[in-house]
């Protein structure tokens, strides 16, 4: 592998946005994600490299993350770098040369504000070659059934923070399902289980955003 | 010195605690252990990032904190909760038995306001997720203090007549359903303490904690009983875990 490659992995999984960045520590005054991009960009190194080199620094901050190694701050950090490099790559998806993953429509549902946990798996599942489509907080179901509509092949996101508002969630994933039945749904947020989540007919849970990708990856090979 | 906060009586039994920033004593050590780092593990950048944050709390920092005080109805031996006042609140068994030697209950609700979460949400949409998240955290453990002092509060007056309290418990800990939050908010003013609650019980701002301490004189604080608790993913268990580690 080039060795750019290699350094833009490297700066992706330990958070090195751009040579200005003090973070981390270890790094402080070296090229990052940015520079180093423009520079494989300019030696032709395809944008295909580029984003695998990206998604396996990515992939490997987030098993770090679920093995308590790091924590979210490092994690934040990572999903920066990343999209430095996106920023670069945006011409290529535009012309269609490279392609996201897959698309992922994601939400807190209705009667829950919370959203510091969606974005978290936002960034994360971003940084890992899919797109994402926020629809923010206390989204109602028909918000998602409208937006599974208008993005053909989707895979669904939600998220919520109390018992109470799981209720809503659980209704969502239902109506979904009425609707959608091909379409797979993964659940999150600090409330629930495997357990709750396959009793409400979600397809898969996760307690972190790694693990969102992990399923999310799962589909998209299958 | 020992500091006395000052109360208003709203309504009979009903008070607001005038809770400063002053009186809170957010430590570094509790927000890098709520971020996950064990003591001294943070890495410096992020250290740094706290700091900044802790700088720029006081002014972010609309404390509004209150309690009722209820009479606790122990006539019925059902062991799956208390009537407080005029009603009756389901709880777990443990937490029944910890509060129904009280004569009485103080219903309490605390906030840090809205501004710590604009300014979090502010930043995320800035793209600066990584700040955006230490402000949330740093605004949660806040919050966690502000209880702490209410509780501390509570205790100081209870006191004064000569009575005892329990240890806090929350509508969605040790069992208690959230959506108790109702009948709970049933009991304030509306509006008390700058506090909504919504339909599906959740608290606006978010920065909110409620919940109930038993009070009379054969009550006592205990230590959590959290091992005798079902919920195993409950994180009030390793944050209580990690606080007595570290103070005692
Ligand atoms: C800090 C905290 C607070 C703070 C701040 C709360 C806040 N929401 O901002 C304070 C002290 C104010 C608070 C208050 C309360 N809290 Co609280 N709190 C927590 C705590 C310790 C951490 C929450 C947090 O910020 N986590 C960090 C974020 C980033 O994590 P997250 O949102 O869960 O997201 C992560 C994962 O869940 C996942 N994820 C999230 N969404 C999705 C979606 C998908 C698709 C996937 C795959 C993954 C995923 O990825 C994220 C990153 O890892 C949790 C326990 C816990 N460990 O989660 C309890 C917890 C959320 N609280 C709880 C409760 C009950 C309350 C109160 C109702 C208590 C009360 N009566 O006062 C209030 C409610 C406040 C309100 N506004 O109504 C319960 C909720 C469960 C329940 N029973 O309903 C919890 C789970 C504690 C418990 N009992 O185990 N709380």
């Amino acid at each position: 592998m080039d060795e750019l490659v290699v350094r833009i992995s490297h700066c992706v999984e330990n958070g090195k946005i751009n040579k200005a960045s003090p973070y981390p520590n270890a790094m402080k005054g070296m090229e990052g994600a940015d520079e180093l991009t423009k520079q494989a960009l300019d030696a032709a190194i395809g944008p295909d490299a580029i984003l695998q080199a990206c998604n396996d620094g990515m992939q490997r901050i987030g098993e770090r993350f679920s093995r308590n190694e790091v924590f979210v701050p490092e994690l934040l950090m990572a999903a920066k770098a990343m999209h430095a490099v996106m920023a670069h790559l945006e011409p290529f998806f535009k012309s269609g040369t490279v392609k996201v993953k897959g698309k992922f429509v994601l939400g807190t549902v209705a009667g829950d504000l919370h959203d510091i946990g969606k974005n978290l798996v936002r960034m994360v599942v971003e940084g890992n070659g899919w797109e994402v489509i926020d629809l923010g907080v206390d989204v109602k179901s028909t918000k998602f059934l409208d937006a599974i509509k208008n993005t053909p092949g989707c895979i669904v996101g939600l998220s919520a923070l109390l018992t109470t508002t799981m209720v809503n969630m659980s209704k969502t994933v239902q109506e979904i399902k009425i609707q959608f039945p091909a379409t797979k749904v993964i659940v999150g947020g600090a409330p629930l289980t495997m357990d709750a989540a396959l009793k409400m007919g979600a397809d898969g849970y996760s307690h972190d955003p790694q693990g969102a990708v992990t399923f999310l990856d799962k589909i998209s090979a299958a | 010195m020992e500091i006395v906060i000052p109360q208003v009586e709203r309504e009979k039994d009903t008070f607001e605690v005038k809770i400063n920033f002053r009186d809170l004593t957010v430590n570094k050590n509790d927000i890098e252990l709520a971020l996950g780092y064990t003591e001294g593990a943070i890495p410096v950048h992020f250290e740094e990032m706290v700091d900044d944050v802790l700088s720029q709390l006081p002014s972010h920092c609309e404390i509004q904190a209150g309690y009722r005080l209820l009479d606790v109805n122990k006539s019925d031996d059902r062991n799956d909760g208390l009537f407080v006042g005029d009603k009756f609140f389901k709880l777990h068994k443990i937490v029944t038995s910890q509060l129904r030697k009280s004569e009485k209950a103080a219903l309490f609700i605390s906030t840090i306001g809205p501004a710590m979460e604009t300014w979090a949400k502010t930043l995320s949409t800035e793209g600066d997720i990584a700040l955006s998240y230490l402000v949330d955290i740093v605004a949660s453990v806040t919050e966690e203090q502000t209880t702490d002092v209410l509780q501390d509060h509570i205790e100081k007056q209870m006191q004064m007549r000569g009575l005892k309290i329990t240890n806090r418990y929350s509508p969605g800990y040790c069992d208690w359903s959230v959506s108790e939050q109702h009948l709970l908010f049933s009991f304030f003013p509306v509006n008390f303490c700058g506090i909504v609650l919504t339909d599906s019980a959740l608290m606006v701002p978010i920065k909110s904690v409620s919940g109930i301490i038993g009070v009379g004189t054969e009550v006592k604080k205990v230590n959590y009983t959290c091992d005798t608790c079902g919920m195993k993913d409950c994180t009030y268990r390793a944050y209580r875990r990690g606080k007595t580690k570290r103070t005692n």
